[in-house]
């Protein structure tokens, strides 16, 4: 079985933005060049998040959407702040492949069974992200805003028995740190989840793919800091003076993320996959 | 008018064929409009979502018809996905529902076991695709092995005439048909706009064949 | 009929035009010289522009700020430093702090970027939340500094806090006074005569006074015999009333000028050497000393990064928004309007669903603690409302002229 590697682009207005435990909204560039860099370069799928969509109460990225189905040829994960059938409607006529919802999955369960019953389950990725608290998964809504009494395992079992089709596990402690995905957590993943799930937070090197791949098997990968970093774009001009654009403008490096490229990863997992 | 008219029964991403077909110049449209539709070269068929639902759609517009006359006209017809799917005779998807009926073969789900024997039925990701025959469009499938196709379904054709089947991919190591054609109609399980340039391909050669 | 107006508060409320504050913002007035009425405050100024729209202080100095060169700002940081630094590597800079973003990224930049050793110095916040605390260890044990903390006498910490509750409705008045004395007296003990905090007052308080490198002496040094109050009351009767001496609340108390003079004593701002970004300097904590922001959304507003290790410190900006209508929403989204990371409408979206969230994450901690009860907490939040703000409707009350 292949593993997707997926680019996730996080996204406030018309930058790609990217924080640390879903906090912090520096911004990195355009979108869309990031998107054609990655599909140029292989990724399997993108991601497209509406970081801010919960925060406001509307989600902004149909556009975007519409500009990449343009020219990238590649299947398409779009949310933020989706809680209706509506929005679904709007964003899948934009060229989206598959949503994914989150918080309004945890205050309406229902609506997994609604967008199931209309689209299709294929359609239906539900987020979940969570925080390891002492070894235990709970999870948070409102990109990392509001608690909630929900662990991982059971929220996520209970999505599935809805009809979601995958998942999308987002470890908040190592969102943006380029330290890992939570090995504890996708161990107990691994025992639990019979479905597909994509595994995001803090994947920067080869090693934390291999860490990951030895005790869990995701079906993708979602992949964000180490590959923006490496890929700054420079032509923020295009985007006007808003939003946190002071790091760009300074040109530095960040945290020093290695070098890595879709390829290298693609052919890391299927060498290890072939001698496993 | 156009040459190409993708069936707009509101389910699945129609928007990304368009952009597939607009890329490589082909003069389409989305549309329900059966004028529009009977007066086309070629038709595309997509669809993502439940066999029933779909079935219940294409009557309430009338389009079943719209393609059944369609085919009588030998013109191109194009299947992608649940667009594949419903051509055929009947699904067992949430009950017995009837397809078009334009091929013959049921629309089964996915029952195999993985390697901790657990039950997995939701095909989604790239996968190589064997070539049993290359007479369409499917010509420009790609016969390297790293060359894959989009997949994302549950459930999956099994034709009564196997000669129909242009190729084939895996899924836990099950064979399934990932392509048929035959005669003026010719369907893909994956997605071939959403399957980088190697899917783009095949729209290339529609729009030779146009 | 005249409207009364308490703490002489303008009586017009106005908001600015192009950030959200209003001009019901106090400016910075000492602790020890605050009293009840607020006899002698000053509140957030506002300017017509050339097209008749109100621009508050903190804009206008802001857009100053923009026009800033910053590369001579840091060749004048630079002479500073070089004046100071020690050559054997003895403390030759305070920085006080707690292991906040702000005091994480003073600290390290002035450390390993411009080789200075500084001595972190921290006043305790009054009740630390445990990842707030995580944040300080790792201050110290990842960022890698010395760190001298004084841990306050508890039952004086105490009574303070609660009298300035009840006396003020300003439960944290204690730390504000700690906190700002501590750098200067450890400053003097130790004799290192120089002492950075991170961003000026200005992006706060009292912006065109405070453009300027150095903090105005005015705010924490006083003349020997200056009339000093303490949670509102004046610091010989409280002596009195409670049987303390001298030292038992002199930690709380500012430094006098005569030793200011003799030690030659210099507090600068880091920020207006170093261009401050206050979202950056949490990019910068996280990177290099592991801070982590809250685990949940910060109750009142929309971050989780800002002043997260005093319960207290949600309890202060509650108290805010009671005593002059705008609460930590306001605070933050302003802060990042001129910092051009949120519109103005973005920002006025955030104030109506965030603004003057009550705090019940940690009221009941905090109210136990000083053994108040929650009835008479709202009491006296009733008394402190001022009529010319807020209205009373069956549902509770209500801002009478809220942004939104």
């Amino acid at each position: 079985m292949n593993i997707r590697i997926i680019p996730k682009i996080d996204i406030k207005k018309f930058n790609l933005v990217k924080g640390v435990h879903l906090e912090g909204l520096r911004v990195l560039g355009d979108p869309k060049n990031f998107a054609d860099q990655y599909y140029r370069e292989g990724a399997d799928e993108l991601i497209y998040h509406d970081v801010v969509a919960s925060l406001y109460q509307q989600n902004n990225i149909s556009d975007l959407v519409k500009r990449t189905s343009k020219n990238i040829f590649l299947p398409m994960v779009v949310g933020g702040g989706i809680d209706g059938i509506e929005q679904v409607e709007k964003i899948l006529k934009s060229g989206a492949d598959r949503i994914f919802i989150n918080s309004s999955a945890i205050d309406k369960p229902n609506l997994i069974d609604d967008i199931v019953k209309h689209f299709g389950s294929s359609t239906l990725v539900v987020s979940i992200e969570f925080v390891n608290i002492d070894g235990k998964f709970m999870c948070r809504k409102d990109f990392g805003r509001e608690e909630t009494d929900k662990n991982l395992i059971d929220w996520a079992k209970e999505t599935l028995d809805r009809g979601a089709g995958e998942l999308l596990l987002t470890s908040i402690d190592r969102d943006g740190t380029g330290s890992g995905y939570d090995l504890r957590a996708s161990e107990k993943i691994a025992k639990y989840i019979k479905s597909p799930y994509i595994l995001n937070g803090g994947i920067s090197s080869l090693k934390d793919i291999g860490d990951i791949l030895d005790n869990s098997h995701p079906s993708g990968l979602a992949i964000g800091s180490v590959l923006h970093y490496n890929n700054l774009d420079s032509l923020f001009s295009k985007m006007g003076e808003e939003g946190n654009i002071d790091f760009i403008k300074k040109k530095t490096n960040y945290k020093n993320f290695k070098k890595i490229t879709i390829k290298q990863i693609k052919e890391f997992i299927e060498n290890k996959i072939s001698h496993a | 008018m156009h040459d190409v008219s993708i069936i707009d029964y509101k389910m699945g991403n129609l928007y990304s064929v368009d952009c597939a077909l607009k890329y490589v110049g082909v003069k389409s449209i989305i549309t329900d409009d059966l004028t529009e539709i009977k007066n086309s070269k070629c038709i595309i068929l997509p669809g993502v979502g439940a066999f029933p639902e779909a079935m219940k759609r294409l009557k309430e517009k009338k389009l079943d018809q719209a393609i059944k006359e369609f085919n009588e006209s030998k013109k191109l017809i194009i299947g992608i996905c649940l667009g594949m799917q419903i051509l055929f005779s009947k699904s067992h998807e949430n009950g017995t529902t009837n397809g078009l009926g334009l091929l013959k073969g049921e629309v089964k789900k996915f029952d195999v076991l993985d390697k901790e024997k657990q039950k997995q039925s939701f095909n989604v990701g790239w996968r190589t695709v064997e070539i049993k025959s290359n007479n369409g469009l499917n010509c420009c499938m790609p016969k390297k092995k790293d060359e894959q196709m989009y997949f994302i379904h549950s459930y999956h054709v099994v034709p009564e005439d196997y000669s129909i089947q242009t190729s084939t991919s895996k899924f836990f190591g099950n064979e399934f048909t990932s392509s048929v054609k035959k005669n003026n109609i010719e369907a893909f399980q994956f997605h071939p706009e959403k399957s980088r340039k190697e899917g783009l391909t095949i729209y290339k050669k529609l729009k030779e064949f146009l | 009929m005249k409207l009364k107006t308490k703490y002489n508060l303008p009586e017009e409320i106005i908001y600015c035009s192009r950030c959200v504050m209003t001009n019901q913002r106090p400016s910075s007035l000492p602790e020890y010289f605050h009293k009840p009425d607020r006899e002698g405050a000053h509140y957030l100024n506002m300017e017509k522009d050339s097209k008749g729209n109100y621009i508050c202080e903190a804009c206008i100095a802001h857009e100053r700020k923009i026009k800033i060169n910053w590369k001579s700002r840091e060749k004048e940081l630079l002479k500073l430093l070089d004046n100071h630094r020690s050559k054997k590597g003895e403390y030759d800079c305070i920085v006080p702090g707690s292991g906040g973003k702000d005091s994480v990224y003073a600290s390290h930049i002035l450390k390993y970027k411009y080789g200075m050793n500084p001595l972190t110095v921290t006043w305790p916040p009054i009740m630390y939340t445990d990842y707030g605390y995580k944040n300080f260890k790792n201050w110290i044990d990842i960022g890698g500094f010395d760190n001298i903390s004084f841990n306050q006498n508890g039952r004086i910490k105490k009574l303070l806090t609660k009298l300035s509750v009840e006396n003020l409705l300003h439960p944290f008045q204690s730390f504000v006074l700690g906190q700002k004395s501590i750098g200067p007296k450890i400053a003097l003990k130790y004799k290192i005569p120089l002492i950075f905090y991170g961003e000026s007052e200005a992006e706060y308080g009292n912006p065109i006074k405070e453009l300027s490198s150095q903090r105005d002496t005015y705010y924490w040094s006083v003349k020997k015999n200056e009339k000093l109050y303490l949670a509102g009351i004046p610091v010989k009767k409280l002596m009195k009333d409670h049987n303390l001496k001298l030292g038992d609340i002199d930690s709380y108390l500012p430094i006098k000028n005569e030793d200011l003079k003799t030690s030659k004593m210099e507090v600068h701002y880091l920020g207006y050497y170093l261009k401050w970004v206050p979202q950056e300097a949490y990019y910068y904590a996280v990177e290099h000393a592991k801070f982590k922001p809250r685990p949940f959304r910060t109750q009142g507003t929309y971050q989780k990064y800002n002043s997260i290790d005093d319960k207290v410190d949600d309890l202060h900006y509650y108290t805010t928004y009671i005593k002059f209508g705008y609460g930590r929403a306001s605070h933050d989204a302003a802060q990042e309007i001129r910092n051009k990371h949120l519109s103005r409408d973005e920002g006025i979206k955030l104030i109506k669903r965030f603004d003057g969230e009550y705090p019940d994450k940690y009221i009941n901690d905090i109210l136990q603690y000083l053994d108040i009860s929650e009835e008479k907490f709202n009491k006296l939040c009733d008394k402190f409302r001022s009529p010319h703000i807020w209205r009373k409707t069956s549902n509770g009350w209500e801002l009478k002229k809220p942004i939104y």
